[in-house]
């Protein structure tokens, strides 16, 4: 079974990508959010990611409301809290110090949509949105990939070790097919530069 | 017959401190510099270097008095370095080693040419201090990672990266007993398993300890851990772990 994934299209202007936003706590772009935030079906807040959404659309507040904001409320600002509490935001206190705030989101966004599994096996990733940035990676955190090959890369692996202290692919970049694929035998981190844009 | 178990000690944040006779050498790698850090670290240095474009954040952030903060040496492919940046320290006498190979990135190259003058000129190293390559592109954030592993194999002595908060090194498998009561500590720390899960972890010192723990992405990693207050944290592990920690922020300029 191979999994297809376009990292990107989610920025792009058109498009149906059905996708939900979660927000964290940390600066914002303005128009990726901007743009982000329209075409989400469900958007919420991790914790203090929910004073950089109340810092960032000040005077517009009450078109940018997330479904819920969940955490352990630690970081939430007390005004912030107040407001999207008032406003009909649900607020979902998840207070379990074994986990982050962001995988316990996860968790309460699970509940509210339909699971979608990804797991170690062949990947297709499409890479032709125009908004790649110029390098990529391949990092095999947490554990050793015996066996990993891909195409579409200017260094493709055949069958090879990727894993810290041997090679983890790292400045790597497209031979301009527009399209990535990865089969590995173990998870493994996918990462890549968006082109740079006129930030506000 | 007594097995020899050997602890390996640290105290990551010694550098950082105002007086002490820490004999290290120090790196810079392509990302912005904090002042005062960059400062206090450069004087103290037994042996000063750059890789690449890191010689472009020096060159920036010392204008007006330049000469007195020449590196001795500036390693790299040269793909990032300004050419004035090249010139200007050609110039004034520091030298230039070109390292082309792509399979390795700048900052494991320019270990190995430290290496190289450690042995040279005899230094007595205690460690090596690296400002940058915590920030900025993952990918490359991960490829300091990977050199903190092949650094093993390149120099028997510790190093250590620094940038801005954040500070991160790797215990290799083993026990390590790390000093954590200079008065510059942050408020957060963590044990990072990457790479390879640990199946064993034992640590004294933090405020929440593992006891013969699995640490492994998917399972468990140790981060917003912190400090029981005794001043010393104590890790014994299997695997090569990550030991990252927060710096107490000074005002910056």
């Amino acid at each position: 079974m191979e999994h297809v994934l376009s990292p990107l299209e989610c920025l792009l202007p058109t498009g149906d990508l059905k996708y939900c936003l979660l927000i964290l706590n940390q600066p914002l772009d303005r128009r990726p959010l901007h743009h982000l935030w329209s075409k989400a079906l469900l958007r919420a807040c991790a914790d203090g990611g929910s004073n950089h959404l109340y810092d960032i659309t000040e005077g517009q507040r009450e078109s940018f409301l997330p479904e819920y904001i969940s955490g352990d409320f630690d970081s939430i600002r007390p005004e912030v809290k107040e407001y999207y509490q008032v406003k009909g935001c649900e607020l979902v206190e998840t207070p379990d110090q074994n986990d982050t705030d962001f995988t316990k989101c996860l968790h309460v966004l699970q509940k509210k949509i339909v699971d979608k599994d990804l797991q170690s096996g062949k990947h297709q990733l499409h890479v032709d949105t125009g908004l790649e940035g110029e390098w990529c990676g391949l990092v095999p955190v947490g554990q050793s990939c015996k066996q990993v090959t891909t195409t579409g890369l200017k260094w493709n692996l055949t069958k090879d070790v990727l894993m810290f202290g041997t090679l983890v692919s790292t400045s790597n970049t497209y031979d301009g097919s527009g399209v990535v694929t990865v089969e590995t035998d173990h998870p493994l981190l996918w990462t890549m530069a968006i082109k740079k844009e006129p930030r506000e | 017959m007594q097995k020899l178990i050997m602890e390996h000690i640290l105290s990551p944040l010694e550098c950082l401190l105002p007086t002490g006779n820490l004999k290290y050498c120090l790196l810079i790698l392509n990302q912005p510099l904090d002042r005062s850090q960059f400062h206090h670290l450069w004087s103290k240095a037994l042996l000063k270097a750059c890789a690449d474009g890191g010689s472009n954040r020096l060159y920036d952030i010392t204008e007006g008095q330049r000469e007195s903060f020449l590196p001795e040496y500036i390693s790299g492919d040269f793909d990032s370095i300004r050419p004035e940046v090249k010139e200007y320290y050609k110039v004034k006498g520091c030298e230039l080693v070109s390292t082309p190979d792509q399979n390795y990135t700048d900052f494991t190259k320019c270990l190995q040419v430290l290496q190289k003058k450690i042995v040279e000129k005899d230094l007595q190293v205690d460690m090596i201090v690296t400002l940058g390559g915590l920030a900025g592109r993952f990918d490359q954030i991960m490829a300091s990672v990977e050199t903190l592993f092949h650094a093993t194999s390149i120099t028997p002595v510790p190093i250590i990266i620094i940038q801005a908060d954040s500070l991160i090194c790797l215990l290799q498998q083993g026990k390590h007993k790390l000093h954590v009561d200079t008065g510059l500590e942050g408020n957060w720390c963590g044990l990072v398993p990457v790479g390879h899960p640990c199946k064993h972890v034992t640590t004294t010192g933090l405020k929440w300890n593992l006891t013969n723990d699995v640490l492994m992405f998917g399972t468990l990693v140790s981060t917003s851990n912190t400090y029981d207050g005794s001043g010393v944290v104590t890790v014994e592990t299997d695997h090569p772990l990550i030991w990252t920690m927060g710096i107490k922020n000074e005002p910056r300029e």
